[in-house]
């Protein structure tokens, strides 16, 4: 339906694909001085009398005449609001009481559900301790606080399984009488090792035993291997579920959709400050924001106009500086290896003191968290030379710590699985607790490492550039600002060495609410005591679905290292639940051999390839529908948007004609001269049912056979 | 609720009970802000609705308004005169839309009046200079106040007639991320 009609300058087309016309914005800006001097629609004062029609400056959707939009969310002045009350009123009383018992059962359930919804927001933790943060330090480092909630949430459900699946069967059907008092060789050692006392308690593998619960298929290892992949399967789905949301949010942001400029003039004030430091906080931080995009954007424009020359020398550069941080991770990597080797060497040793010893047993962790404390900082410089703008600069450090940090740990693991897998079996007294006290003993340090660096690193830092603000080694190192990056993925690191280790050592969800408790107090006090605020915005919510990401990366982890020691290695045969057992699955193999035959002929056929063959087969046609759906609504998108366009350039044209036809009408002995640029003498009949806003003023006066437009915003083709 | 009031009569607390977001005791206490605004000049009183209107000065000199850089226009689109002179009602109502209550599209349909400096149902480039030179404090030079602008216009203009109409700014608003809600 191409329609053409070339008069005078515009044109107007229906396209396929989008292809808006700039001669419809000539058009407009030509006519918009006589259009307006004719038609201004002056202002909108608010009226107080409600004597004027319904649709009276109503460029807004108003549904006054809907009985059940509550009065108070209509937007017009009060007095018209208590004069559409006491019309309503009077309607009222000729509603049956039954209608009027339903109305008013339906407003008594919204106020009990928006009161409910209230109160629970009000329930969580550490409410107004965020909102404080926020409104001094911006809304970036309360996302790092936000994280750290929900973790906690995580964590505290996860207990609840566990508690549930795990630890109480064995403390129910427990055989022999556990006795949690301290033996002759115990000490204080034993907690930060994991020997001793707590290789005795339920921290550990070990303690877990079949005990009297020996039913065919409800006996306790069965429980604890539901325990454990429920809880595995549950952070799955959390996680899944939050990263799915925060990705479509993100995705339709970007593109034809990419408001961000829009937002940050319309939505970055914060409407409820009322300090003038705050204010003035805010204020320089939405400059600063918007001088950074304006600088990419300059910085795009340059990188545009590169020559040849200049651009071999910058990859060049790349090539060269990425190549040095590949050395870099390497040289980490081997000093993992060297650490964990002479670590597991050295274990049975006992000619060492006390504490040379407990430090050889914690070399692993020591070096992973020295490698993760020093190389971000020299990634952060490096990045510095790359030339790339700002936010690339961010992101790819990002990256690169994000891949330090997940590396370190999976070659850790891989190392210790060596090690195990090597050594023979029947000396080891009971390997999974060797496994366990390792993770335990990353968390340990982790929580050390946080506390160390709060309290005899960054306060003293403070302490000093208060009392001697002038010292040069101080002004090198900078002013001390809180990172919110790196100690995401610090909270990152906890909780996949958590779901790592659960099997190993059952109670590691508990310790790691505690540790992540501890965690958060100390990062409060290292915040608002030891920190200025940052002026320079964080770009919060792109990076939250990066960090949901790496922390799904982090699940799909601990589920390869849990499937790779189930599968390979031997449970032991001296502790633990599964102690006799080929491998950890004979359990299940027992159960299902034991429920009735077509069930367990049911449950077998589902796992194995004759089912699974074809649900793949379906999951890929499910998935190449949904695509093609999705590029068909995108092209749907584009032509409605066309569609947008073309209707304003019709208005236009209607009003320009409506106004050189009233113009005809006043002074008719200039009209010949225009006849030539107006289509014919007779007024053209407004098209009605078109979204006219604004409108013509009133005080104009009309011709009569105008049909009054409403104002609804539908689009013309949906008339019937 | 205990004690007698003598403000309003309780016909007069119904309605504006039903008309706003507020509570009753809400109301009188607002009543009692308002009244401190301007003692001399509002009355105790109000059973018998007494036209009474606090000028523009006042008001935007309460602490919850005064760092607000749009403070001016705020008082201004809930009067009605449009001089930013507000009676009890419109100071009424005027606090219930802004308070945490009011549904996001009655915000953004004010948001909108706020916003449009000139009053002509459009956001035109003008407005948004106006917008960022007091959402900054002017510390932009004019010419990244341009560059701003008519980047703004082109993300959210979707019918090409190089302003923003409500429909173009609620369309926009819709899509703006409640930051927090998926951290």
């Amino acid at each position: 339906m191409a329609d053409k009609q070339a008069s005078g300058s515009f044109l107007r087309l229906m396209s396929e694909e989008s292809q808006a016309s700039d001669l419809i914005i000539v058009f407009c800006d030509d006519h918009q001085e006589t259009i307006l001097d004719q038609g201004r629609c002056q202002g909108a004062p608010r009226r107080s009398l409600g004597g004027y029609s319904e649709d009276e400056d109503a460029w807004y959707p108003t549904r006054r005449w809907d009985r059940n939009v509550p009065l108070r969310n209509l937007p017009v002045s009060m007095q018209e609001k208590r004069d559409i009350r006491d019309r309503r009123n009077l309607q009222r009383r000729t509603i049956g009481c039954w209608e009027s018992w339903r109305r008013s059962q339906r407003t008594v359930r919204r106020r009990m559900l928006e009161q409910m919804v209230q109160a629970l927001s009000a329930l969580q933790l550490w409410g107004r301790t965020l909102h404080s943060i926020e409104g001094r330090f911006g809304v970036s480092v309360k996302v790092y606080f936000v994280f750290l909630r929900y973790l906690v949430y995580l964590n505290l459900f996860n207990c609840l399984l566990t508690g549930a699946l795990i630890q109480a069967p064995v403390f129910i059907f427990r055989n022999n009488i556990y006795s949690s008092t301290f033996k002759e060789n115990d000490s204080y050692l034993d907690f930060f090792l994991g020997t001793g006392f707590l290789e005795r308690s339920p921290v550990f593998y070990g303690f877990y035993t079949r005990g009297s619960l020996d039913g065919k298929c409800l006996n306790t290892p069965i429980l604890f291997l539901l325990g454990v992949f429920s809880v595995l399967i549950f952070s799955l789905v959390m996680l899944v579920r939050r990263t799915v949301n925060g990705y479509k949010h993100k995705w339709m942001l970007s593109g034809r959709y990419n408001f961000s400029m829009s937002f940050k003039v319309f939505c970055s004030w914060d409407f409820c400050i009322h300090e003038p430091k705050s204010a003035a906080f805010k204020q320089s931080n939405i400059r600063n924001d918007l001088k950074m995009d304006l600088e990419e954007e300059r910085f795009e424009l340059l990188k545009s106009q590169r020559t040849l020359k200049v651009r071999v020398k910058i990859y060049f550069l790349r090539i060269l500086l990425n190549t040095v941080v590949v050395i870099l991770l390497g040289a980490a990597f081997c000093l993992i290896y060297i650490g964990t080797k002479y670590s597991h060497q050295q274990k049975d040793s006992k000619n060492y003191p006390w504490l040379y010893s407990l430090l050889l047993q914690y070399l692993p962790p020591i070096i992973i968290t020295l490698v993760n404390f020093m190389l971000p900082h020299i990634f952060r410089v490096i990045v510095k030379f790359e030339d790339y703008s700002f936010t690339s600069q961010v992101n790819i450090t990002l990256v690169r710590c994000i891949f330090l940090k997940l590396a370190c740990l999976a070659l850790f693991l891989f190392f210790l699985y060596d090690t195990l897998q090597k050594s023979p079996q029947n000396n080891q007294s009971c390997w999974e607790n060797q496994f366990g006290k390792e993770m335990y003993k990353l968390l340990v340090f982790d929580l050390l490492a946080t506390f160390t660096d709060t309290f005899f690193i960054m306060l003293p830092k403070k302490l000093l550039s208060e009392m001697y603000p002038e010292c040069f080694l101080l002004k090198v190192m900078g002013r001390q600002k809180f990172l919110i990056q790196l100690n995401v993925l610090d909270l990152v690191y906890t909780q996949t060495v958590t779901w790592v280790g659960l099997f190993y050592c059952p109670m590691l969800t508990q310790i790691c609410v505690c540790k992540l408790f501890a965690i958060f107090y100390i990062k409060k006090f290292a915040v608002q005591r030891c920190c200025k605020p940052t002026q320079r915005m964080f770009r919060a919510s792109t990076s939250s679905v990066l960090f949901h990401f790496v922390l799904l990366l982090g699940l799909l982890m601990a589920f390869v290292v849990l499937g790779i020691n189930l599968n390979k290695l031997k449970p032991s045969p001296t502790c633990g639940p599964f102690l006799g057992s080929s491998t950890v699955f004979n359990v299940t193999t027992m159960c299902v051999d034991s429920l009735p035959v077509h069930v367990g002929d049911f449950i077998k056929f589902m796992s194995s390839e004759a089912f699974a063959v074809p649900l793949i087969v379906v999951e890929i046609l499910f998935l190449t529908s949904s695509m093609s759906l999705r590029s068909a609504n995108n092209k749907c998108i584009e032509r409605l948007k066309d569609m947008l366009v073309t209707c304003s350039s019709d208005k236009w044209y209607l009003v320009k004609q409506q106004a050189a036809w009233l113009q005809d009408q006043r002074s008719p002995q200039q009209s010949s001269s225009r006849a030539g640029s107006v289509e014919g003498s007779a007024p053209p009949e407004p098209r009605a049912h078109l979204d006219f806003h604004p409108l013509p003023e009133r005080s104009v006066s009309q011709p009569c056979d105008t049909e009054p437009v409403p104002t609804h915003s539908r689009p013309p083709w949906n008339e019937s | 609720m205990g004690n007698k009031q003598t403000i309003f009569t309780d016909e007069q607390l119904d309605a504006y009970q039903d008309c706003t977001f507020f509570t009753r005791k809400e109301i009188l206490r607002l009543h009692g802000r308002y009244h401190e605004l301007a003692p001399h000049l509002v009355p105790m009183d109000y059973t018998n609705d007494p036209d009474v209107k606090i000028p523009l000065a006042l008001i935007v000199n309460m602490p919850e308004l005064k760092e607000n850089p749009f403070r001016n226009r705020i008082v201004e689109s809930f009067s009605e005169d449009g001089e930013g002179n507000l009676s009890f009602n419109d100071f009424v109502d005027m606090f219930s839309v802004l308070s945490e209550m009011a549904p996001r599209e009655l915000k953004a349909i004010y948001a909108f009046k706020i916003y449009d400096f000139n009053t002509d149902n459009f956001i035109c480039k003008e407005d948004l200079e106006k917008t960022l030179n007091k959402l900054t404090r002017e510390e932009l030079t004019p010419e990244e106040v341009n560059l701003v602008c008519e980047k703004a216009i082109e993300e959210a203009d979707l019918d090409g007639d190089n302003k923003l109409s409500f429909a173009d700014f609620e369309n926009m608003i819709s899509k703006a991320p409640d930051f927090l809600r998926y951290l």
